[in-house]
C-alpha cells in the first residue's frame, strides 16, 4: 500500500474516484444535484480515476 | 453563487490530498538537491505535464478566457505562435546546454556561461519577480473568491498559503511538480464540462460563426491591417513580438519552467519534457479560448438562446476578467459548481507554488551560497531551502497585501516584469550559439534591453497606458504595445551584446565546452525509435501547429 501511495497515477486516481463519488452519491440522492452534467462528469472522473489507479509508475 | 454541501466537500478533498502529496514526499527528502531539484528523478510523463501545469496559473487560466471574450479566436496566437515552436526549440536545441552543463538553474547556466554580475542581475530579478508573481496569485485568489463566494478576504489568503507552505515546505519541489500534475487534470476535467454545454448552448461553433463578427473568429485574416482586428496590431508584430521575443524570452528562459525539464532523469527526458508538453499546450484553447468566445457569443443578442451574459463592470463595460467565474456559476450546478471552484483555486495555488519552489533555488544556489555561505554541509543548504521557503510564502502573502492596497500595482508590476523579461532571449541566443559573446557584452545587453523597454514604453500609449516621456505613438491595444516594447527591448539587448563583446575579450574555448552549440560534441540521444527523439517529435508537433493555423485562419 505505501509502494502505491507513492505512485502519483495511484494518487490523482483516489482523487478523481472520490470527487466522482461526490458527484454520482449527490446526483442519487439529493434533488439539487440532480442535473444530466453531475452524472456525466462523475462517470467521466470515475473512468479516468479507475484508468490512472490501473497505470503502473 | 451559493455553495452546497458537496462543494465544499469537493474543496475540502482537494486540500486533503494536496497536503498529503507534501507527507508522502517527505519521507524522500534527505538532502538539499531531493528538495530543490528533486534530485533529478521524475519521471517524463510528470515533467512533462508539470512543465505545462507550471504556466497554467491564473493569470493564464483567467487571462485567456478574458482575451477570448475580447480578442476572439486571435488569442490562440498565445499557443500556436507564442508557445509550440519556442516549447520545440527549447527542447531540441537549448535544453542540451542546461542539462548538459550540470547547472542547478538558469541563472547558474548563465555563471558558467558568462560571469558572476550576469548570473546576479538574473538571480536578483528573477527573485523578485517570482515573490511578486506568488503574491498576485495570492491576491488574485483571495479576491476572487471574496467577490463571487463572498469569503473573508484575510481568511482567503491565509488558508491558500498555508496550504502552499504544508505541501512545498514539506516535499519541496517534487511536492509541488506532484501536485501540479493533479491540478493539471483537475483543471481540464473541471473545466472541460463547461465548454460542453455551453458550446450546446450557443448552438455549435457554426452558429458563433454565423453570428460573431468575422474578426473574432478568424486567427489570421484580419492581421494584414492593424486596424481591422480586435487585437490592433499588424501579423509582422505578432510574430516577431509574440512568436518570437515574447515567446522565446519565457518558454526558453524562464527558470519557472525551464526547472521542470531540468529535474527529468536524463538528457533524453529532458529534451522531451518541453515537446510531450507541447501536446497539451497545443490543446488547451479548446478549454481556456473557446470559453470566452462562446462567452461574447452568447453575450451578443444575435445569440440569444439563453440569459447569459459577461458581467459588466463599473464603468458599464464588459468585465472580461470575469468570464470564467461568471460561465461556472451559469452553468455549473451543485456539486460540479464545487469542481470548477476547486479547479480555478488549483489554478492560484499551482501558479504561487510554482513560483515559491522557483525562487527558494534560485535563492539558495545563486545568491546565499554563491555570495554569502560558499562551503557549508548539504544540510545546511537544506535548512536555509526550507527557510527561505517560509520566508518566500511571507513575502508572497506581504506582497499580497500590497497588490490589494494599491489598484495599479499589479499591471505596474506586469510592466516591469516584461521590461525584464522582454530582452533576456537574446542574451541565450546569443551566448548559446556564438562563442564570441562575453560576460560584459551580456550584463550590458540586459541592462539596455531592459532600458530600451522602459523607454518604449514611455514613449507609446495603448488604452491609457505608458506615454509617460510623451505619447508620440498611439497603439489600438494594451497587448499590441506589449509586443512592440518586447520587440525593441529585444533588438536594444541583442545589439548591444555584440557591439560590447566585440571590444571585451571572451572566455577561452576550454571553459566554454558544454555551454556552447560550436564547442559542443552533438549528442543524438539514445533512443533508437524515432518517435523517443526530439527532433522528429518536434516536427510532428511543428506540422500539426501549421496546420491548426491554417485551419483556423
Amino acid at each position: 500500500m505505501s509502494e502505491k501511495l507513492n505512485q502519483l497515477s495511484f494518487i490523482i486516481g483516489v482523487f478523481f474516484i472520490l470527487v466522482a463519488l461526490v458527484l454520482l452519491i449527490g446526483y442519487l440522492t439529493t434533488s439539487s444535484l440532480k442535473h444530466g452534467i453531475n452524472l456525466y462528469t462523475g462517470m467521466a472522473m470515475m473512468i479516468f480515476g479507475l484508468v490512472m489507479i490501473k497505470l503502473k509508475a | 453563487m451559493n455553495l452546497h454541501f458537496a462543494d465544499y466537500l469537493v474543496i475540502l478533498i482537494y486540500f486533503v490530498f494536496v497536503v498529503a502529496v507534501g507527507v508522502i514526499i517527505k519521507k524522500k527528502i534527505t538532502s538539499s538537491n531531493d528538495f530543490l531539484n528533486s534530485n533529478k528523478s521524475i519521471p517524463l510523463w510528470i515533467t512533462s505535464i508539470a512543465f505545462i501545469s507550471a504556466n497554467l496559473g491564473a493569470q493564464e487560466v483567467l487571462g485567456m478566457v478574458a482575451s477570448g471574450a475580447k480578442y476572439g479566436i486571435m488569442t490562440v496566437h498565445f499557443y500556436w505562435v507564442g508557445a509550440i515552436f519556442a516549447m520545440v526549440f527549447l527542447g531540441v536545441f537549448m535544453m542540451p546546454f542546461y542539462y548538459g552543463s550540470k547547472a542547478r538553474s538558469v541563472p547558474e547556466y548563465l555563471f558558467l556561461r558568462f560571469d558572476e554580475k550576469t548570473r546576479a542581475l538574473n538571480a536578483l530579478t528573477f527573485a523578485a519577480m517570482t515573490i511578486f508573481s506568488s503574491g498576485i496569485s495570492l491576491y488574485a485568489l483571495a479576491k476572487l473568491l471574496e467577490v463571487i463566494l463572498h469569503w473573508n478576504f484575510d481568511l482567503c489568503i491565509w488558508i491558500a498559503a498555508g496550504i502552499v507552505m504544508a505541501y512545498t515546505l514539506l516535499g519541496g519541489l517534487t511536492s509541488a511538480v506532484y501536485n501540479e500534475v493533479l491540478q493539471f487534470f483537475l483543471i481540464v476535467l473541471g473545466l472541460s464540462p463547461l465548454v460542453i454545454v455551453a458550446l450546446q448552448d450557443a448552438g455549435g461553433w457554426d452558429t458563433i460563426k454565423t453570428n460573431l463578427e468575422p474578426q473574432l473568429t478568424h486567427a489570421w485574416k484580419y492581421m494584414g491591417d492593424a486596424d481591422a482586428n480586435p487585437m490592433g496590431i499588424h501579423f509582422m508584430s505578432l510574430i516577431f513580438g509574440l512568436g518570437f521575443v515574447m515567446s522565446f524570452g519565457y518558454w526558453c528562459t524562464d527558470f519557472l519552467v525551464v526547472q521542470r525539464a531540468m529535474i527529468a532523469k536524463n538528457m533524453s527526458a529532458a529534451q522531451r519534457t518541453p515537446i510531450i508538453a507541447a501536446i497539451p499546450k497545443m490543446f488547451m484553447p479548446l478549454i481556456v479560448v473557446l470559453p470566452g468566445v462562446i462567452a461574447i457569443a452568447l453575450t451578443k443578442s444575435a445569440l440569444d438562446s439563453g440569459d447569459y451574459r459577461i458581467p459588466t463592470d463599473a464603468t458599464g463595460g464588459y468585465d472580461y476578467t470575469m468570464t470564467l467565474p461568471s460561465l461556472i456559476a451559469h452553468y455549473y450546478p451543485s456539486g460540479l459548481l464545487g469542481v470548477g471552484i476547486t479547479a480555478l483555486i488549483a489554478s492560484f495555488m499551482s501558479g504561487m507554488a510554482g513560483n515559491v519552489t522557483a525562487f527558494n533555488a534560485v535563492f539558495t544556489y545563486d545568491i546565499y551560497q554563491a555570495y554569502f555561505f560558499k562551503n557549508k554541509s548539504d544540510k545546511h543548504y537544506l535548512n536555509v531551502g526550507k527557510l527561505v521557503t517560509l520566508f518566500g510564502i511571507l513575502f508572497s502573502i506581504g506582497t499580497a497585501y500590497i497588490a490589494a492596497s494599491f489598484n495599479n500595482i499589479n499591471d505596474f508590476l506586469q510592466l516591469v516584469f516584461s521590461f525584464v523579461n522582454g530582452p533576456l532571449f537574446a542574451t541565450f541566443l546569443l551566448g548559446m550559439f556564438w562563442k564570441r559573446t562575453t560576460g560584459h557584452g551580456a550584463f550590458w545587453g540586459l541592462v539596455a534591453g531592459t532600458l530600451a523597454a522602459a523607454i518604449t514604453h514611455g514613449l507609446t500609449i495603448a488604452e491609457g497606458k505608458g506615454g509617460w516621456i510623451s505619447p508620440i505613438y498611439p497603439i489600438s491595444s494594451g497587448m499590441g504595445q506589449a509586443f512592440i516594447v518586447a520587440s525593441f527591448s529585444w533588438m536594444a539587448n541583442f545589439f548591444t551584446t555584440i557591439a560590447v563583446s566585440l571590444v571585451t575579450k571572451p572566455k577561452p574555448d576550454e571553459e566554454l565546452r558544454g555551454l556552447v552549440y560550436s564547442l559542443t560534441e552533438k549528442v543524438y540521444g539514445t533512443e533508437k525509435r524515432w518517435y523517443l527523439k526530439p527532433a522528429p517529435l518536434g516536427i510532428i508537433l511543428l506540422v500539426i501547429t501549421i496546420l491548426l493555423n491554417i485551419i483556423f485562419f
